[in-house]
């Protein structure tokens, strides 16, 4: 087997009786930009201060290349961070901000000044190497912070939701700078953010937290489309979730009963489930059907009401059993509002249905 | 807002009267104390009979005023560079800190600003007895620093906490040691607490008078002091130009201090 390059083991962190960080494993190849995702105070950012070296972990191992990273001090671990809130040294230029950790390392004046120049062109803040960070906006402090991060060549880049502090716009342009840049310098990133569109976005794989533990690691695709529990199906996109009875699985498709007494089968079983055990039933927005078809399921409902959302509409309905769904079809497959009868049958692959616990 | 300065008519006529009284009262005393120590009445009569210098002729030409002058300045200094050096320590441990009776350590360092200056005095001048630090240099930096602490503490304390603990923790992500990120790194950025304290604390010092008097010998005396004994012994203009210039460099250093604040808040 070959060794990961960062390797997190069983990494655990008490604050008192407060377990911030149980037993998290993980292990991230090289060159990977991977994100922790989670709600706040789920343990995510503990377990990157953790790997900074701002947080001592209770019990648990971080490796880097097959070495303990725990007896480092953190100014000797060589690891790039950017931090959520703007850390830019405010009497220094931004020139000299760039620059402050090649002179730390008494690197010689030669590499220092062609280095901030190309930490400045990767970021194209060329132009502001005099100024003071005053002087710039929160979306420029961020990119200068990141050159600063990245002008030391280290293997390992840690951002702490760097972009929370900035507009919806701005972040997106800086999330594509972000990518740009990890496409072409290779570093291996790791992210935390509770925006999941961000995290969809950026990464390579997302490790999902959950109450200081990983509920799910895998590709952006993986979470959504294939999420392991209801929470990581309830936090990546949007969810619908209807009460349901199993009844019978068969090699992982299970049959189930809904509340107004139809019968479901070929739905996705996470898990096994007992004859009769109530569990919950996740349906996407978007996996609701206006048209049948050989393979789908239906399901009837009352329409509440249709808003038209530019490629989508959504549609608010309720179920026979009085529980209100969303279902958002493409515009182009509802042509109008009137056409929709208030009663009416809604249609879903089964395949694209999972099976919760309750 | 009710008491909007743009919208209170004719009240604005009445608080810029009672403003000018109020400074007009404080200010006149020391205007005054400048304006005799210019004037040629030999009784400090006024309005004076006519201008002169020769009372700041008188001054200079008395080595016991310059030698006052001179010690003041040094036990200043030195009590400036003193109390910014602890305060800064005492800064840290009081902002960052996160231990049992840090409040009671604040309130204890901030004590000498609200404690009955005389109080202090006796206290401090029967044990510097007992030590053998009455009347030396020493002695007077020791109380002085004491005096000053709050004064250093409170600008210091004030701009740490002003300042994002994450910045340095960048520093230190980038390489430095958590000494060298404070050096290269924080203390710049509170560098204006840092100046207010040594000006307050050099303040504090240079025109204290309760004190001083107490710890004063024959020939180890204070300018406040060489004015206060001087007053006793006579009623001479010298003292209103000793006065005058106590005020002059007191003002001086007030004004650098606001230049500076203004400098670096752009």
């Amino acid at each position: 087997m070959t060794q990961p390059f960062l390797s997190i083991r069983k990494l655990r962190k008490a604050f008192g009786a407060f377990t911030a960080v149980h037993d998290v494993t993980l292990d991230i190849p090289k060159g990977e930009f991977l994100t922790f995702l989670g709600p706040s105070g789920s343990g995510k950012s503990t377990t990157l201060y953790a790997i900074a070296g701002f947080q001592d972990p209770s019990s648990g191992d971080v490796l880097l290349e097959g070495k303990s990273l725990l007896a480092v001090p953190p100014h000797k671990r060589n690891i790039g961070m950017v931090f959520q809130r703007y850390t830019l040294f405010p009497h220094l230029s931004v020139a000299e901000n760039v620059a402050f950790p090649l002179r730390v390392r008494r690197r010689p004046e030669a590499e220092v000044k062609r280095k901030v120049a190309d930490m400045l062109g990767l970021v194209r803040l060329e132009s502001f190497a005099e100024r003071l960070p005053g002087a710039l906006s929160g979306g420029q402090q961020q990119r200068v912070a990141l050159a600063r991060a990245l002008a030391y060549d280290p293997p390992i880049l840690l951002m702490d939701e760097p972009l929370s502090a900035l507009d919806k716009k701005l972040r997106e342009e800086i999330q594509a700078e972000i990518r740009r840049i990890h496409r072409e310098t290779g570093v291996t990133i790791l992210y935390v953010t509770h925006d999941q569109e961000e995290a969809l976005h950026l990464s390579d794989r997302i490790a999902l937290f959950r109450d200081g533990r990983i509920e799910q690691t895998g590709t952006g695709e993986d979470l959504y489309l294939r999420p392991a529990t209801d929470f990581v199906a309830g936090f990546i996109g949007n969810s619908n979730f209807l009460a349901a009875e199993h009844l019978e699985t068969v090699g992982g498709a299970a049959t189930i009963r809904l509340g107004d007494g139809s019968l479901v089968s070929g739905i996705s079983a996470n898990g096994r489930f007992e004859r009769g055990q109530k569990t919950r039933l996740m349906i996407r927005p978007e996996a609701f059907r206006l048209e049948r078809s050989p393979t789908s399921a239906e399901l009837a409902v009352e329409i509440v009401d249709v808003a038209f959302y530019g490629e989508r509409r959504r549609i608010v309905a309720r179920t026979a059993a009085g529980q209100e769904i969303d279902i958002r079809p493409t515009s182009a497959a509802m042509a109008s509002q009137e056409a929709t009868p208030r009663h009416r049958q809604v249609f879903f692959d089964p395949g694209a249905a999972f099976l919760f616990p309750a | 807002m009710l008491l909007d300065y743009d919208r209170m008519g004719w009240l604005r006529v009445a608080l810029l009267c009672f403003t000018t009284l109020v400074a007009a009262f404080l200010l006149l005393p020391v205007v005054f104390i400048v304006l005799l120590s210019f004037g040629s009445s030999r009784w400090l009569a006024f309005p004076p009979p006519g201008w002169t210098l020769k009372w700041y002729q008188e001054l200079f030409a008395d080595p016991s005023w310059l030698e006052a002058a001179l010690t003041s300045a040094r036990i200043a200094t030195m009590t400036a560079l003193l109390a910014v050096l602890i305060g800064l320590l005492a800064s840290f441990a009081l902002v960052r800190g996160r231990f049992r009776g840090r409040e009671i350590l604040r309130g204890l360092l901030l004590t000498p600003m609200v404690l009955p200056v005389v109080v202090f005095a006796i206290a401090i001048y029967a044990f510097f007895l007992r030590l053998g630090l009455g009347g030396t240099t020493i002695g007077f930096v020791i109380a002085h620093t004491v005096l000053a602490l709050p004064f250093a503490i409170i600008p210091i304390a004030t701009a740490l906490e002003g300042f994002d603990k994450s910045i340095e923790d960048a520093a230190i992500v980038c390489g430095a040691s958590p000494l060298e990120a404070k050096l290269r790194i924080t203390l710049p950025s509170i560098r204006i607490g840092i100046f207010s304290a040594a000006i307050f604390s050099f303040l504090a010092s240079w025109d204290e008078v309760v004190v001083a008097i107490f710890m004063a010998s024959p020939t180890l005396q204070t300018l406040p002091v060489k004015i206060w004994g001087s007053l006793r012994a006579d009623l001479s203009p010298v003292i209103a130009a000793a006065s005058s210039l106590l005020v002059g460099l007191t003002l001086a250093l007030m004004i650098v201090t606001a230049l500076l604040r203004r400098r670096f808040q752009t």
